[in-house]
């Protein structure tokens, strides 16, 4: 029994740690340029075919069980002649300092050693903490079980789980295709190359407006564009310190100002 | 007291009986294939090295059934007047894949790739038992004739046990980020 509770009690020291989450071995970003995405959507269609994301039907919408793990919020201002449109595609923010992961009561979500926030679908009970407790409001919940009418289930991702009833899931930075560049990369006797890793969304993107890659690597582009002086993250009074990173709109008037 | 005692001996052999029964005839266990197919012939008698028929097991996640060319390839010329090899030819000429059973069917929610493994250098009967002794391929340890346990249970603890203790045997360390939910589970 005292041995069980020294291991909890190490586990939690890790986390009280300040930094403890910069010694990983990655730190895979997300830089999303607001000023080339248009709204289209390809992001959110090909989020949906990569990781076999159900397709809930109006009926279950209008009960606000929407289930995209990724969506383009718009902004309408003003009326129509002079009307102007912002987009923003949010997904996971993969924060470093996750509010879920301080509730889950069953250690379903968690962060692993490349500094992604995952969610273990076999461990969740449903409690609806984590989704709760995500001041984004990215976390999906699986209200049933969906089914994949024939021949829909040709179109299935063999590298992703069919997520069950119960079950809370999100967006994982296409952690397949993480996997199976470190394996090709494990294969070659190399390390993961910058630019390697495509998460389906960011394959998809006609302006490519988003770019992965790790942080923890100077020479990245993410890491350059990091740099950039519209960047900003969401919500980042919360002290969330998410992975996903925006940078402003510039606006069109003539002086280059970014939008605020 | 004694009727007691007797009642147990009965309980105990007639779950032996079962068990034993069970592991013998189970369809999981040791499911029976389209063509009887020996491994004990072709691995066993015959030294034929594992990844001549499964050649993708260094190279994909799969070890990969072979394709019916590959049995042709012997075949068209070794044994061609036994009937089960002239079955084996009906689905070449009726150029149909063989619907072979899979018998180590591990979870959709389990990422498992073979080539990570043989190329660390774990053997095939580590997991997969002795398969050159065996006519038709089980899951079960066949000593005197009595299957009673299960070459590799395929069980989360199994592969954790190796990840963490055996894998010093092979690698030298424990796996790297071996008992991370997200290294196996998809």
């Amino acid at each position: 029994m005292a041995g069980f509770l020294e291991r909890i009690t190490e586990r939690l020291n890790i986390y009280r740690e300040p930094g403890w989450y910069k010694k990983f071995d990655h730190k895979w970003t997300m830089v999303i340029d607001l000023d080339k995405c248009n709204g289209c959507g390809a992001c959110v269609l090909a989020c949906y075919a990569e990781n076999n994301i159900s397709v809930v039907g109006k009926a279950d919408c209008d009960k606000s069980r929407a289930f995209s793990w990724l969506r383009i919020e718009r902004y309408v201002e003003g009326e129509y002649p002079d009307v102007k449109v912002k987009f923003i595609p949010i997904m996971c923010q993969h924060c470093s300092k996750a509010p879920c992961e301080t509730g889950c009561p069953v250690y379903a979500t968690y962060h692993n050693q490349d500094g992604l926030n995952v969610q273990v679908y076999n461990r969740c009970v449903g409690t609806f903490t984590c989704a709760t407790y995500c001041p984004y409001d990215v976390r999906r919940f699986n209200w049933r079980t969906y089914k994949f009418e024939q021949p829909l289930d040709n179109q299935l991702n063999p590298d992703v789980t069919v997520r069950e009833m119960g079950v809370m899931e999100k967006c994982t930075f296409c952690i397949q295709r993480i996997r199976g560049a470190k394996d090709k990369a494990k294969d070659e006797g190399r390390e993961v190359q910058d630019g390697e890793i495509q998460p389906a969304c960011v394959q998809s993107c006609p302006t490519g407006a988003m770019t992965f890659g790790d942080l923890q690597n100077p020479g990245s582009e993410v890491a350059k564009l990091a740099k950039n002086p519209r960047r900003y993250r969401l919500l980042e009074d919360l002290n969330t310190d998410p992975s996903a990173i925006y940078l402003k709109r510039v606006m069109n008037d003539g002086a280059g100002t970014h939008e605020e | 007291m004694k009727k007691f005692i007797l009642y147990i001996i009965i309980g105990a052999v007639t779950f032996m009986m079962g068990y034993t029964i069970n592991g013998l005839y189970s369809p999981d266990i040791s499911p029976v294939q389209p063509i009887p197919f020996s491994h004990k012939i072709h691995a066993g008698i015959n030294k034929i090295p594992c990844m001549y028929c499964h050649i993708t097991a260094e190279k994909s996640r799969h070890a990969g059934v072979p394709n019916v060319k590959r049995c042709m390839g012997c075949h068209s010329i070794i044994r061609t007047d036994s009937p089960l090899i002239q079955n084996l030819t009906s689905y070449w000429e009726k150029k149909e894949p063989i619907p072979w059973v899979k018998v180590y069917n591990l979870p959709d929610h389990v990422y498992f790739p073979h080539k990570r493994h043989v190329k660390a250098g774990v053997p095939c009967q580590r997991c997969h038992g002795d398969v050159a002794n065996m006519d038709r391929i089980t899951r079960a340890v066949v000593p005197f004739g009595i299957p009673y346990l299960r070459v590799s249970p395929l069980k989360m603890g199994w592969c954790l046990d190796c990840h963490k203790n055996e894998a010093q045997k092979y690698i030298g360390t424990p796996v790297k980020n071996g008992t991370d939910c997200w290294t196996c589970h998809k």
